[in-house]
């Protein structure tokens, strides 16, 4: 009976270990009855596991949690325990190597295996980070790396190094990720049993992990939108899907607009999460969101992505907004919609009792004082709100172009500016003025305001100086 | 490298300012090139190592004295390169403590150690890089040695000293 999670160690307290979700991952990997945690004892808690269903997951587990493991590592039989330690924040080996965003299994101590120089244990330690955010190769992209990994499936993939480690049958290890060595290669190979498992339950379709590479990188959220999930009630959602491709097509698909994203992803979930819970418990919010703030802010951005494409004329870009909005009577419905997020979100000092005062709260707190929250989700709102309201007023599309334009002009050069321009070299910073021309500035007046913010901020940067200097025709001198 | 050799100290290194920053620790540091062609880097924290002793933190850009231990991923580093006779600005963020399993522990007993960096007296930065972008080496190679080290040529190290001021607050 060896599987334990660690809850509790001299060193540390017990608020620094998760024990609670490397149970729900235990419980997600098992999806079956019987799973169970005993009492805290000496820090730790003993998983059980009566298992009712066959598939490989379950059958895994269950070897691991009611097997009696004595491998003999070259002298002499010893009985060995998994310890789970689950997202100890600051957790780094004796080799310097850090856990953040990762996973291992360490064999133990004395076991002559690799990485068992650095355990200080005779127990095999599988220890992940429960806050990762990691990106593996899909299955048949020949090693496109955009494939999420979930914590259940860090999880199960050290248990599947943890299991031969404890057989003493692990594989040849290698420092390449690229192909995968044999070990990796196997885990892998046990991980897409655990994914096949899971979406056989969701009725979905795998999406698997390359067992030939084994490479990864940070930054893979598998969460992305997620009040437009709760909103439209789906993961596939089309405006789920739409927000994804935004982001994955158009906002990362340069350094600049990857490290804007990084910082904006990490704004909006220190509130969004909380969010989707204040709109569980309120229907009412949760069915407002998606006419009254969701909807909007996809259309300003199709918007966008289509001026992006080409020069617009005033009349083009009212044209597109017009071909954008819905009919009338939705279109009235959704202005009304607009009307209450004014109350709490555009006009941010909202105390209308039909908002809950926890919300107010926690965006008064978490969101509005986010450059890149108001940037990219408060601002686009407010101008298409403007905008929408022109148009049910009768405005002709010239009219609709011209204000959205001068709009624009106020909000385009105001994006926040990320530090990696300082760390570009000049033909980075010359591809991304030109994309930053483009597809958001586009007028010579915005482009004059965004060099001058920049050249304001970089100062000292020989990159930029360089180049902004060479582009003092459009600069005007700045 | 051919004949035409970079010269080590090509890359210039120092830590401009440290400050904390949601819950981690920022680094700004900057490199200059003062070579006449480009200089490709690794831009992010490999290696984290803390020296208790002497408060020293010393951050590895560099995958140098790692060992090949199973994971859930091969995490692939940043690199960047610098234009010649340049000056760029990385950020590093750390977190603001180090935990680490106690090798001082009762035998059989669990037990970790943490540190925490608002004690750190001296940073040391160590950035490998090359005057190449790093390639992939597809010749038979000690496959204990991780690629990004055969692919280095030179290691920059900048050291600063904490005391007396500038210490990250926790």
């Amino acid at each position: 009976m060896p599987l334990f999670i660690l809850d509790d160690a001299t060193g540390i307290g017990s608020d620094d270990l998760d024990t609670s979700q490397a149970f729900i991952d235990l419980v997600i990997i098992a999806n079956d009855d019987g799973v169970g945690l005993n009492d805290p004892a000496s820090g730790m808690q003993q998983v059980t596991y009566s298992r009712t269903l066959n598939g490989a997951p379950q059958q895994r587990l269950d070897a691991l949690v009611n097997t009696t493991f004595s491998p003999d590592y070259g002298s002499g039989a010893q009985n060995v325990d998994i310890i789970v330690i689950p997202g100890l924040s600051g957790f780094t080996l004796d080799d310097g190597t850090s856990f953040a965003n990762n996973g291992t299994a360490l064999p133990p101590a004395s076991s002559g295996l690799p990485g068992a120089t650095l355990n200080t244990t005779e127990n095999c330690l599988v220890i992940y980070d429960t806050q990762q955010n990691i990106c593996v190769a899909r299955d048949g992209t020949g090693g496109d790396i955009d494939l999420p990994i979930s914590n259940p499936v860090v999880l199960y993939h050290e248990f599947s190094h943890a299991f031969r480690i404890l057989n003493n049958t692990l594989l040849g290890l290698t420092a390449e990720c690229d192909p995968s060595s044999p070990e990796e290669n196997a885990a892998i190979i046990d991980e897409n049993d655990l994914r096949t498992d899971i979406a056989n339950r969701q009725g979905e379709t795998p999406e698997l992990r390359d067992p030939g590479i084994h490479c990864g990188n940070v930054g893979c959220d598998s969460g992305c939108c997620i009040i437009a999930t709760v909103a439209s009630k789906s993961f596939t959602s089309p405006q789920v899907q739409y927000l994804r491709s935004v982001r994955d097509h158009f906002v990362r698909s340069t350094e600049v607009g990857y490290t804007f994203f990084e910082k904006f992803f990490r704004d909006y979930y220190s509130f969004s999460p909380q969010v989707c819970t204040i709109m569980a418990s309120n229907p009412s919010i949760s069915n407002h969101f998606l006419e009254g703030y969701i909807n909007p802010l996809l259309d300003f951005w199709k918007v966008m992505i289509e001026r992006s494409k080409q020069r617009f004329s005033d009349v083009d870009l009212g044209a597109e907004f017009v071909r954008q909005c819905p009919d009338r009577s939705q279109a009235e419905a959704r202005l009304d919609a607009l009307q209450l997020t004014a109350t709490y979100w555009l006009n941010q000092d909202s105390n209308d009792s039909e908002v809950p005062i926890e919300l107010i709260t926690l965006l008064r707190k978490r969101a509005w004082p986010s450059d890149h929250i108001q940037w990219a989700l408060v601002a686009p709102v407010r101008i298409y709100y403007d905008m929408l309201e022109r148009y049910l007023n009768g405005a002709d599309e010239e009219t609709i172009g011209r204000e959205f334009n001068c709009l624009l002009e106020d909000w385009a050069p105001e994006v926040p500016l990320s530090d990696v321009w300082a760390s570009l070299p000049k033909e980075q910073v010359v591809k991304e003025l030109e994309f930053c021309g483009s597809a958001l500035l586009q007028s010579t007046n915005n482009k004059k305001r965004f060099y001058q913010r920049l050249k304001d901020r970089f100062h000292n940067i020989t990159s930029i100086k360089v180049v902004l200097n060479g582009l003092s025709d459009v600069t005007g001198g700045v | 490298m051919n004949n035409d050799e970079t010269k080590p100290d090509a890359l210039g290194v120092s830590l401009k300012s440290i400050e904390p920053s949601d819950g981690d620790i920022e680094l700004v540091v900057r490199l200059s090139n003062t070579a006449t062609r480009a200089l490709h880097y690794i831009a992010d924290v490999r290696v984290t190592k803390y020296n208790p002793d002497t408060k020293t933190l010393t951050l590895s850009l560099s995958d140098e004295g790692r060992e090949v231990i199973p994971g859930a991923i091969g995490k692939l580093p940043v690199f960047r390169f610098i234009d010649p006779e340049s000056e760029v600005e990385i950020r590093l963020r750390v977190p603001n403590r180090i935990v680490k399993l106690s090798r001082t522990a009762p035998p059989g007993e669990l037990a970790f150690v943490t540190h925490q960096l608002s004690d750190v007296e001296e940073i040391v930065i160590n950035i490998a890089w090359a005057d190449v972008p790093y390639y992939k080496d597809t010749r038979v190679k000690d496959d204990k040695q991780f690629p990004t080290v055969r692919w280095q040529q030179h290691k920059t190290r900048a050291t600063k000293s904490l005391k007396g001021g500038h210490k990250p607050k926790s």
